[in-house]
């Protein structure tokens, strides 16, 4: 909201890591909030993204300008809290418009006490942020002092510091029941999971037991589940060893699936390495080809971590093209029109399904010996293009090939 | 997929003439076209007859044919050149119009063409509303419920099953034409009965009317290999009921929440899948109901349009040049995207502004026609500004218009009472947002506002902010707007002109106080990633910040800034943008950095990669200097975007800005009446004798003076606005009144009207001490007539070489007294041997690109050049006075079909919209090219309908036997039947439709006439004339309204029955 139309907002000030600092109004809570600050691009879809458990830890920037428009709808929280740290826009819309709201954005910001700022040349910021990578960064509405913001920037811990799955995973186990018949048992690992996912599961007959992050992989193979899914989540995926450990035992005995940081728990399960992104990938156009089909999808995505393909094994030279070296850039592969595939020393043949066409990536991979597979952003969107919703349908094939019977013998 | 090699030579269509719903967006996108294409090494061969385009230019395509995009046209071409393949849609619905004539033909067949880009039986399902409804409802989406209808009667009981009130739009016509929305019977009647006559296939569909649900379209891209992506989502501010052209639109889309966008993105890819657009980019549009979200699939366009033109400069996504390369089978990520070069063009732009479109209408040339907007397109032009909030790009948008709004405030607006007010705001008319505004001002309520308007209350209450802000700046005046607040102001979009309104203060105060307070605009850059990946591209426009990041890059050249030509308007259009891209491409060889600075977001000017930086941004005062400050340039170019940046020449040089070429001084000589007239007289050159007037009795005195008929104008006019041609006191009298209305501050001229002198049109070049006249123009139609609207010939084809040559000596002692640097028009009258200087324009004329084109120069390059310190000696030009084996001819294209109820004749106020060219080996056969490429039938035969005036009754004679020796059969008024009898020629008498019938109006309505000739009597006659005149046009048949047209027309109806046309290719006519 413009000044000349509110004269009445508290002003509060943006620190980031580097010494930059942005001065705005409040647009949301009273208060001071630290965290990772990243950016988003998409430019509808703010609802979802603030209750994305997966921002918990970070202030948010959002690229699209005038945040707000169509107020909040009670069907589009993707969790019944948010998460993230902060909302940084450049302008905030207090008096939105839409058949479907029932609130206006600021109102929600304040009733769920999330510090939010106006008035942020947003676009100054995301150059900032694309040239000097994600870094710490702090709102306040009560210390305007640059400098003193700054300073205690510094001294703020850092999102990996901290596991934040834990905060954002559910305390009890529960039950979603399938919509309609329920035709699978799934177990879903709640590292913060989002509400699209769930709907998207459910819609499929999954009845779902969300269990949080840690549960053993014993009380989950106990529940004799149909499959089991690594949900998305917050932060370092180095913080969830547990559900790291439990996917090791689950592999190979359920079909599995995983997005996000899923993809990421499966990864470590196998083995594989982790990275860190420059700045992440977080908006509804990333583009992504599908190795399998050679088409290309328009993705959601929300991750700053991501897959080192080349540390999951060895090429397999008879099953990529005769190919018999890893790729630093993956989009080879795609212009190769190869599907390379790699040894594991653990789980055997892991091919790479889909890859990032903006910087070449791994977005996605499937077990050649044991049934699962796995991708690196959001089949779910929400928000997003729904291009690829049929990851889901996938799962719920993969658990149709595999009900009932033992899967790693099957696979052998 | 990789490049096809199996196709070599690939035929593009272009869209012809500019007329209303198509416009040079379609030079924009084939130009793109062409050039993707000739990149990837296949041969082009291009057909289009509009000779303003960049797309015409030689080098654009392989073999450039300016002729008509008819079947008969293009058969002929595809049989000397036997291209592989058709690439039709990038042209319109011209183009495609033309290839499924050709496809039904069996000509793509026979001559073993393929189709690319879209396929004939997915332009039929786009096209045909029925086929289209059933594909939807096979996909599961809704589309309005409708019937169609091939009666009257049938059109009737379709709207008594769907019920008042309905829309009724005629199958297979451009931009809805002819379209309506009826909401009592006897609107059905009227529309129903003018779309019946308008479709060619006598076809109307009756719809039901989703009145006040939201209109969004998606600009959608697929590629053979079914990737698709959207590109870019459009909202329209004015609810259904009003074509897209002719509403205010938005992009992205701003009141739909994500699940609801997502639905509509499925949607669109699906409608692509099911209709079968093989690949490229088409546009579809929906209707929301704002009440529940229910969605409605209102229409698609298998090809490039208007909106994919919007798309691709809101997003900087290059959508046409795309569809070229996928047409020839790329796919979607095997294309990079220009501005990252780093990314495929398989993603979905992401943008971080906020883009507005606003149309620029004509209305005020039109009278008599209805102002209220419908699904019937009227605009002439639009601009579009980039703003970070939808109320910056808005008051950004209106400023662009150029039509004297520097802000949400008009004062007609503020006249209306309550009652009034409530009226203007529930109509939708061009001045609606400003009646809105109005109304908000006094404190009407956003509810009150959407239950009257039908508009979302988000944008009412954007507008609302705006109005309570102009609130807050009146009170606290300029002294008391801090840095903070006037930061504010300016980020809402306020001009300083504005500002200054609301302060009352004046426009430069504002400037200063702001500079004072370190309030300036940084530079952003448009990048299609929202700045996720670093651009390649200078693509800008201009914002207001906390803070000064700025994205601005300096050069390692010097820098010369174009300003272009801003919106569209009838008298100035895509033929000066022709002349600043040329200077920005002739500049660019000279070793410059070329900035462009434009709005018009359907022009060549505007595409990134035609200048070395771009600015989006409007053409006012205010916003030229914020772009010079931030380029500093070493020169700027004022006198090739026509009236535009001319009147800014003055103002920029009082700031010290270096003006490249002819200098402001220069500009003001020729353009103050009074002092050309006493250069003229000190150089001793004729021009009619003229006089000044400020009231209704120093009119009359000097009318004594300088004696009837007279040409009476507004001082500084472009396209003639506000003229007339008076013959007595009276037509005078009535001339004063009205046009002191228009023009309160200006005074009249009187000039001494020459009837029936021709008039020539000089386009030169001036390099200070040389002049180079690189055509002179002879006009078809006599002196009185809009030049812009005379068709004219190249090179003259009456005209002798005396004449000629004492012309090209009056235009080179007036370009060197007038110390012209550059480019300048000269408009002489040739009666009794005597020459005549009418007026002399010290820029770029709108005839200069078809000068080019007709004489293989490239004037506006080599102007461009000149100003930038070349002489005509370096250039080399070929001598003025060789000899040329063909005639080019240009004819205007009238509008009239889109505004029934005005009056359709020729005058000294310009009316059309664009122009066509023809070519060929005479005149006569270079004339009735251009009939055929505007889709006027040249009747080979049949009856002639003759109504003259008086002052015409003695010329009528010879052209009236000439056609009845031809063997047409003549009907002809009481007085002129008269006339012709005398003459010994054979003719029937008919009764005038004030008449008893049978009249004239039977034999129109039973098909009888095939030509008409009617010269009209009086200034603005209402009487039988106009009402016949009216008739020719609502039912196509070919009609002149003035002698020297009837004779020219006469010449190529004896030509056309001799023999054949033969295409010309621009190519083999270089020297």
């Amino acid at each position: 909201m413009n000044l000349l139309v509110n004269e009445a907002r508290p002003p509060a000030l943006l620190a980031l890591e580097d010494g930059t600092t942005f001065a705005g109004w409040s647009a949301g809570a009273a208060g001071e909030a630290f965290g990772e600050v990243v950016f988003n691009t998409s430019m509808t879809g703010y609802q979802e993204i603030l209750s994305d458990p997966s921002y918990a830890g970070q202030i948010v920037t959002l690229t699209y300008p005038q945040v707000g428009n169509y107020g909040i709808c009670q069907d589009d929280f993707q969790a019944s809290r948010l998460h993230l740290r902060g909302l940084v826009v450049r302008d905030m819309c207090h008096t939105p418009s839409n058949w479907r709201a029932t609130a206006s954005l600021p109102e929600l910001l304040r009733k769920r006490r999330v510090v939010a700022i106006e008035g942020v040349d947003t676009r100054a910021l995301t150059l900032r942020i694309r040239g000097g990578g994600a870094m710490r960064a702090a709102i306040s509405t009560t210390d305007l002092d640059a400098k003193s913001l700054v300073a205690r920037v510094q001294q703020s811990p850092g999102i990996s510091d901290h596991n934040h799955v834990a905060d954002v995973s559910c305390g009890i186990a529960r039950t979603e029941p399938a919509q309609g018949k329920a035709k699978w048992r799934v177990v879903a690992y709640d590292c913060g999971i989002k509400r699209g996912i769930l709907d998207n599961l459910t819609a499929r007959g999954c009845e779902v037991h969300v269990v949080p992050w840690n549960t053993p992989a014993r009380d989950v193979l106990a529940l004799d589940p149909t499959g089991v899914f690594f949900s998305n989540g917050p932060g370092d995926p180095g913080q969830v060893w547990a559900t790291v450990e439990a996917a090791r035992e689950i592999l190979g005995k359920k079909p599995v699936f995983g997005i996000c940081l899923g993809n990421q728990v499966i990864t470590l399960a196998a083995g594989g390495r982790i990275e860190k992104l420059p700045f992440g990938h977080h908006g509804g156009n990333e583009p992504v080809a599908n190795l399998l089909t050679r088409r290309v999808e328009i993705t959601a995505q929300n991750h700053n971590f991501g897959t080192v393909f080349p540390s999951l094994g060895p090429i397999v030279p008879q099953e990529s093209g005769g190919f018999d070296k890893h790729e630093q850039d993956l989009r080879i592969w795609f212009r190769r029109g190869v599907v390379p595939v790699v040894r594991n020393p653990q789980w055997g043949r892991i091919q790479l399904t889909h890859v990032n066409l903006n910087d070449g990536t791994p977005e996605g991979m499937r077990f050649l010996d044991i049934p699962a597979f796995c991708c690196q952003y959001h089949p779910e969107a929400k928000p997003g293009p729904s291009d690829a919703a049929y990851f889901f349908d996938s799962f719920a094939q993969l658990m149709e090939e595999h009900d009932g019977r033992e899967p790693h013998a099957q696979a052998q | 997929m990789p490049r096809r090699n199996d196709i070599h030579k690939i035929l593009v269509l272009g869209s012809g003439p500019i007329v209303i719903g198509q416009a040079c967006e379609f030079d924009y996108s084939g130009t793109q076209a062409c050039r993707a294409l000739v990149g990837e090494g296949y041969e082009v061969v291009l057909v289009n007859s509009n000779p303003a385009t960049i797309m015409t230019d030689p080098q654009t395509a392989t073999r450039t044919y300016v002729e008509p995009i008819t079947a008969d046209s293009v058969e002929r071409i595809i049989e000397r050149e036997r291209p592989d393949a058709l690439l039709p849609n990038m042209g319109g619905q011209t183009a495609l119009n033309c290839a499924v004539e050709l496809d039904r033909r069996g000509a793509l067949e026979h001559h073993g063409i393929e189709v690319i880009g879209c396929d004939i039986d997915s332009i039929q399902i786009g096209e045909d509303r029925e086929r289209f409804a059933q594909a939807m409802r096979d996909i599961g989406l809704k589309v309005a419920e409708a019937r169609i209808a091939h009666t009257l009667q049938e059109a009737q009981a379709a709207a008594a099953q769907i019920g008042l009130p309905v829309v009724v739009r005629p199958s297979f016509t451009l931009g809805g034409a002819g379209g309506g929305m009826a909401r009592t019977a006897n609107d059905l009647d009227r529309i129903a009965a003018q779309g019946l006559e308008l479709s060619p296939v006598g076809e109307v569909l009756v719809e039901q009317s989703l009145e006040g649900w939201k209109e969004i379209e998606m600009e959608v891209m697929r590629d053979a290999f079914g990737n698709g992506i959207v590109v870019c989502s459009i909202e329209n501010l004015d609810p259904m009921g009003v074509h897209t052209g002719d509403s205010i639109t938005v992009a992205p889309c701003q009141t739909l929440c994500d699940v609801e966008l997502q639905r509509l993105r499925d949607y669109s890819l699906a409608v692509l899948d099911r209709v079968g657009v093989a690949c490229g980019g088409s546009n579809v549009q929906f209707a929301v109901n704002p009440a529940n979200g229910d969605v409605v699939v209102i229409e698609m366009n298998p090809r490039v349009s208007r909106s994919s033109a919007l798309a691709s400069k809101a997003t900087g996504f290059p959508i046409a040049k795309e569809a070229a390369l996928l047409a020839v089978g790329y796919t979607l990520d095997e294309i990079t995207n220009d501005i990252t070069r780093a990314t495929p063009a398989c993603f979905e732009p992401s943008i971080d502004y906020v883009v507005v479109k606003v149309p620029r209408f004509a209305f005020e040339k039109f009278h008599g026609t209805s102002e209220i907007l419908t699904t019937r397109m009227k605009s002439v032009g639009e601009a579009m500004a980039i703003g970070r909030t939808f109320e910056e790009a808005l008051q950004k948008a209106v400023r662009s218009l150029e039509d004297g709004h520097v802000g949400l405030w008009d004062q007609e607006a503020t006249l209306a009472d309550g009652e009034r007010l409530a009226e203007l705001v529930a109509r939708p008319t061009s001045h609606r947002l400003f009646h809105v505004a109005e109304a908000l001002r006094r404190d009407w309520t956003v509810e009150q506002l959407h239950e009257l308007s039908g508009i979302d209350p988000w944008f009412l209450f954007r507008i609302r902010d705006i109005v309570i802000a102009e609130k807050t700046i009146a009170t606290a005046g300029l002294e008391g707007l801090d840095a903070p607040h006037l930061l504010a102001a300016k980020q809402m979009g306020f001009s300083d002109a504005r500002i200054a309104e609301l302060c009352d203060q004046r426009e430069d105060v504002v400037r200063a106080i702001r500079k004072v307070l370190g309030v300036h605009p940084v530079v952003k850059t448009v990048d299609t990633c929202a700045g996720e990946f670093a651009a390649r591209t200078s693509y800008h426009y201009l914002t207001y910040e906390a803070g000064s990041a700025t994205e601005h890059r300096s050069a390692e050249r010097p820098r010369v800034l174009i300003l272009s030509a801003g919106p569209n308007r009838i008298g100035q259009g895509i033929e000066f943008d022709y002349c600043c891209v040329h200077a920005a491409y002739a500049l660019h060889d000279e070793g410059f950095e070329t900035v462009m600075l434009n709005c018009n977001p359907e022009t060549v000017s505007t595409d990134y990669d035609t200048s070395d930086r771009l600015y989006f941004e409007p053409l006012t005062f205010e916003d030229v200097m914020a772009v010079i400050e931030v380029e500093q340039p070493a020169g700027v170019i004022v006198t090739l975007g026509g009236q535009t940046p001319i009147n800014l020449a003055g103002r920029l040089k009082e700031e010290g800005v270096p003006i490249m070429g002819t200098q402001p001084e220069a500009i003001d000589l020729a353009e103050d009446r009074g002092r050309f007239s006493r250069l003229l007289d000190e150089m001793g050159i004729a021009y009619p004798a003229s006089s000044v007037a400020q009231t209704q009795e120093e009119a009359v005195r000097a009318a004594r003076l300088v004696g009837y008929p007279l040409l009476v104008r507004p001082s500084y006019v472009l396209g003639g606005r506000g003229m007339g041609i008076v013959y007595n006191d009276e037509e005078l009298a009535a001339y004063m009144e009205q046009a002191t209305h228009v023009t309160p501050d200006h005074p009249i001229y009187l000039d001494a009207f020459l009837e029936d002198a021709v008039e020539l049109d000089v386009d030169a070049l001036c390099d200070g001490s040389q002049v180079y006249v690189g055509a002179i123009l002879e006009h078809i139609e006599e002196c009185g007539i809009h030049s812009g609207d005379s068709a004219c010939c190249f090179p003259p084809f009456s005209l002798s070489a005396r004449i000629a040559n004492r012309v090209r000596a009056t235009t080179r002692r007036l370009a060197l007294t007038c110390n012209i640097c550059g480019l300048l028009n000269v408009q002489y009258a040739i009666k009794d041997e005597q020459v005549y200087v009418i007026e002399l324009n010290p820029r770029a004329s709108r005839t200069v690109p078809f000068d080019s084109k007709a004489s293989g120069v490239p004037l506006a390059k080599a102007a461009a050049r000149i100003m930038a310190g070349r002489t005509l000696d370096e250039l080399d030009l070929p001598p003025e006075d060789r000899e040329f084996d063909y005639f080019a001819v240009k004819e205007a294209v009238m509008p009239w079909t889109r505004f029934p109820g005005a009056d359709t004749t020729l005058g000294p106020e310009m009316k059309s919209t664009g122009e066509v060219m023809g070519l060929d080996r005479t005149f006569p056969l270079a004339y009735a090219k251009t009939r055929e490429a505007i889709d006027y039938h040249i009747p080979l035969e049949g009856t002639v309908f003759v109504s003259v005036n008086d002052r015409d009754k003695r010329s009528i004679g010879p052209v009236a036997l000439a056609l009845f020796t031809m063997g047409y059969d003549i009907v002809a008024t009481t007085g002129t039947a008269q006339v012709l009898r005398a003459a010994g020629i054979p003719c029937q008498r008919i009764n005038m439709v004030s008449e008893p019938h049978p009249n004239i109006a039977d034999a129109i309505e039973q098909g009888r006439i095939a030509l008409m000739i009617n010269t009209p009597g009086g200034h603005r006659s209402r009487g039988d004339g106009f009402r016949i005149r009216t008739m020719a046009v609502n039912h196509g048949i070919d009609l002149v309204t003035a002698m020297s047209g009837a004779t020219a027309l006469i010449q190529a109806i004896a030509a056309l029955r001799a023999g054949s046309l033969e295409p010309y290719a621009l190519q083999d006519l270089q020297p």
